[in-house]
């Protein structure tokens, strides 16, 4: 769905930022992770249009990505911002989430259905006219999603979303991305909550120094132990057990650790 | 971050002089090219603070702010020459426009006036570090309180510029057009606003706590970790620039 | 001794409807290391501010109980003799540099010039913050070039400086990266080691369980349990307090059976229990 050949990226003329990337995003929902400083978010927002490529080709959908501005790839690609108090203007809740579907000429009554399923699927639909500054972080945060999710874009993209989240906040943005995979989106992010990474994305790609150093299926990344130490990216919590525990598989989520387990111990 | 800040780092006589000092004379340079009688004082008091400026090797850091105000003066002498209330005798014509003497002779004044309180000012900004002004200002007995807000609006405007870039990225992302005619372009002010404002509000509560924690508001006398080299010629300075000043005033009242 | 006794605190913010703090009790000795979870807005910020005198002398509003620091009653102190107590470090690593310096040393030694120290004493005690923070390197570099771990570590070196006996941190790492979250945990191990008492709210629970000797649950307003992290995440109802147990406590639920009732918490504790499976079933 993307396609991402020979990029090199630098914001002073100098130094590179991003030196030859060469990425084809398919389906797989796709975490990129990587040290702060490594070129993650400068990537994703070329990819959204809102800085050009030095050199090299981005196509979304099949269309080089530098034919349109980031209004118009708006209605292609939705981004949900690291904090909401970047994004929220508006004076109600309701208002916030219809302001980027009006943008891209959804017609009002489109734009207030899709606005309203969004508010449901975040679990904010009793709030529409709450005033969004009297809504605490993780709300706000799930009012932001919201926002970008009625534009009922193609892709999704997050900019750490479990920032500041707790539990509850982190267990519903879990169902909210895997809803979001159920209907054929692509989603992706930029993430430093490992955990996260192992429990809902397929793909994983590890940034380093402006390069990517590893990208494979999620399981399979995290094998490469000693790579990953060089981007001084850790395994994921139950990986670590997994390996410490003897098992020779990389294990990504709890059950599938215990399975393991029976039958490792088993045949001990 | 960037910090905001025209402080040309350089080795010169002014750079030593002490920013107190250097306060004196600004003043000084204003009120002597306004109080004499005479347009020569301000043509000296001009060059002066040019040459100054020359000395401190930051004259090429000064050109871009005189190049933006000379633009601006320059319609200010045509205005004034074509359209000046005393406008009299005619100067000269040019391409059927009639420019008047008395008009250009108030521009020429409002660029004297003008050039000489930027560049007075421009000594102080550019060879002075901003901490450096208000922490002499702190010792010789300004309020911390006032003394870091003066300090910290240098460093709430660069913040506020950065997240304004992130808050615009943020619309610009749900399809809000940013790039064409003014139209386009004021529309697209609005929501920047709130976000903006929020911001820097929500950062300023958490600054305050953070200085709270650092003993901000301490009753006892403060002590300064830096000794500030004291300059030699500092009262003298300050003292010939009192008595300039003064003379000035004196020559006012009796003409 | 008592380094830090809470009775009964209550607390609500000046025009709210309920209170932010309800009747919260704990103690924490000497060189104790006390962990606060709890959902968003369960009033962990809240009682952080509490300890520092934050609360009530930053924010007014309606305050009952009693929190004693180091032996000094916050309620009938200033702020700024409670500093010399207790230091407070903020979640924004960036909000807590004061801009009005133009070096590290400089920055770290603000709060000791606001207390009128003299110059030999200001410089002693900077340089062994900054070398107990590992930041002294970068004495000379201007605060705003540091990463946010270098700058989080700044803001708790000035914070050190000041030489309090107990550093109350509110979640010091939700905005770093993995390095820079590190970097801060190692420090804190480093300032354990010097006695000091601390108090840490963190959402990253195996952290906290790994971290902590002691955890204080937070549920609206409330302490619902304060326990070691074993005993703790190893009660039936803890999933009823709005948290989650670590990773490696809850595989082993699904595993083990352990005849102390107590549950592995950290990552080594869990690899040892599942290494002698066999035994245990």
């Amino acid at each position: 769905m993307i396609s991402v050949s020979g990029l090199h990226f630098s914001y002073d003329g100098k130094t590179e930022v991003l030196s030859d990337i060469n990425l084809d995003i398919d389906r797989r929902s796709t975490a990129i992770i990587g040290q702060n400083g490594v070129g993650k978010t400068t990537f994703i927002k070329i990819l959204k249009g809102l800085l050009r490529p030095a050199s090299g080709k981005v196509t979304i959908l099949g269309e080089d990505v530098t034919q349109k501005s980031a209004a118009q790839w708006a209605s292609v690609i939705g981004l949900v911002f690291q904090n909401p108090n970047d994004q929220i203007f508006k004076k109600t809740v309701l208002e916030e989430t219809l302001f980027g579907p009006l943008n891209i000429k959804m017609t009002p009554k489109a734009a207030r259905k899709r606005a309203m399923e969004a508010l449901s699927a975040v679990g904010l639909a009793d709030k529409t006219d709450v005033n969004p500054y009297d809504l605490n972080l993780s709300d706000k945060k799930l009012l932001c999603i919201a926002s970008v999710l009625a534009m009922n874009t193609r892709i999704v993209i997050f900019d750490e979303p479990t920032i500041a989240q707790d539990w509850q906040g982190l267990e519903r943005i879990k169902a909210i991305i895997n809803s979001l995979k159920a209907q054929g989106k692509l989603i992706m992010t930029i993430v430093h909550d490992i955990d996260f990474v192992a429990e809902c994305f397929e793909r994983t790609v590890v940034f380093n120094e402006g390069k990517v150093l590893l990208d494979g299926d999620t399981a399979d990344v995290f094998a490469h132990v000693d790579v990953l130490r060089q981007a001084r990216v850790s395994q994921p919590h139950i990986a670590q057990l997994a390996e410490l525990a003897g098992l020779r598989r990389v294990c990504l989520t709890e059950d599938e650790f215990v399975r393991a387990f029976k039958d490792y111990a088993f045949i001990q | 971050m960037k910090q905001l800040t025209l402080y040309v780092d350089k080795q010169s006589f002014v750079h030593a002089v002490d920013p107190i000092t250097k306060l004196f004379y600004v003043a000084f340079a204003i009120l002597t090219s306004m109080l004499v009688p005479t347009a020569y004082a301000g043509v000296i008091c001009a060059l002066l603070s040019l040459s100054l400026l020359c000395l401190a090797k930051v004259i090429k850091n000064a050109s871009p702010v005189f190049l933006f105000i000379g633009f601006v003066l320059f319609t200010v002498v045509v205005i004034q020459g074509l359209f000046g209330v005393n406008n009299q005798t005619e100067a000269f014509r040019l391409s059927g426009l009639i420019f008047y003497r008395e008009g250009l002779i108030t521009g020429a004044k409002i660029i004297l006036r003008v050039v000489n309180i930027v560049s007075a000012f421009l000594i102080l900004t550019l060879t002075t570090k901003a901490s450096d002004l208000v922490e002499d200002l702190v010792r010789a007995g300004l309020s911390p309180r006032i003394g870091y807000v003066i300090t910290s609006v240098f460093q709430i405007i660069p913040q506020m510029i950065s997240s304004a870039d992130i808050i615009m990225d943020a619309q610009r992302s749900r399809g809000m057009e940013t790039e064409g005619g003014l139209m386009v372009r004021m529309k697209a002010f609005i929501p920047l606003i709130g976000p903006v404002v929020l911001d820097s509000f929500m950062s300023t509560k958490e600054r305050a706590m953070a200085l709270e924690a650092r003993a901000f508001s301490a009753p006892n006398k403060k002590t300064f970790l830096r000794e500030r080299p004291a300059y030699t010629y500092a009262a003298k300075l300050r003292g010939a620039f009192v008595v300039l000043t003064l003379a000035a005033l004196i020559w006012r009242l009796a003409a | 001794m008592k380094k830090i006794l809470v009775e009964h605190l209550k607390y609500r913010y000046p025009q709210a409807a309920e209170l932010a703090l309800n009747d919260i009790s704990f103690e924490a000795e000497e060189g104790e290391k006390i962990g606060v979870i709890g959902r968003n807005g369960a009033g962990k910020s809240t009682l952080c501010q509490a300890l520092t005198g934050l609360v009530p002398h930053f924010y007014k509003g309606a305050y009952g109980g009693r929190v004693i620091v180091d032996g000094t009653e916050v309620l009938s102190s200033s702020i700024s003799e409670i500093v010399l107590k207790v230091g407070i470090v903020f979640q924004n690593p960036f909000t807590q540099v004061t801009g009005a310096k133009e070096t590290v040393y400089d920055e770290v030694a603000f709060g000791l010039e606001n207390l009128g120290l003299p110059r030999g004493e200001i410089s002693s005690r900077v340089d062994a913050a900054l070398e107990l923070l590992r930041i002294y390197r970068f004495k000379d570099q201007a605060p705003f070039s540091l990463s946010g771990g270098q700058t989080q570590r700044m803001a708790i070196a000035g914070i050190i400086a000041m030489r309090p006996r107990i550093i109350v941190l509110d979640e010091p790492t939700s905005q770093l990266d993995p390095q820079g979250s590190e970097e801060v945990y190692q420090a804190l191990d480093d300032l354990s080691d010097q006695g000091l008492t601390i108090v840490l709210t963190e959402h990253k629970i195996e952290k906290i369980a790994q971290y902590c000797d002691k955890i204080l649950v937070l549920q609206d307003g409330r302490s619902v349990a304060f326990d070691t992290p074993a005993r703790l995440f190893s009660a039936e109802d803890s999933d009823a307090w709005g948290i989650r147990p670590p990773v490696y406590t809850s595989v082993c639920r699904k595993l083990l059976r352990p005849p102390t009732g107590v549950y592995p918490v950290t990552l080594s504790e869990a690899g040892e229990a599942l290494a002698n499976w066999e035994a245990s079933t």
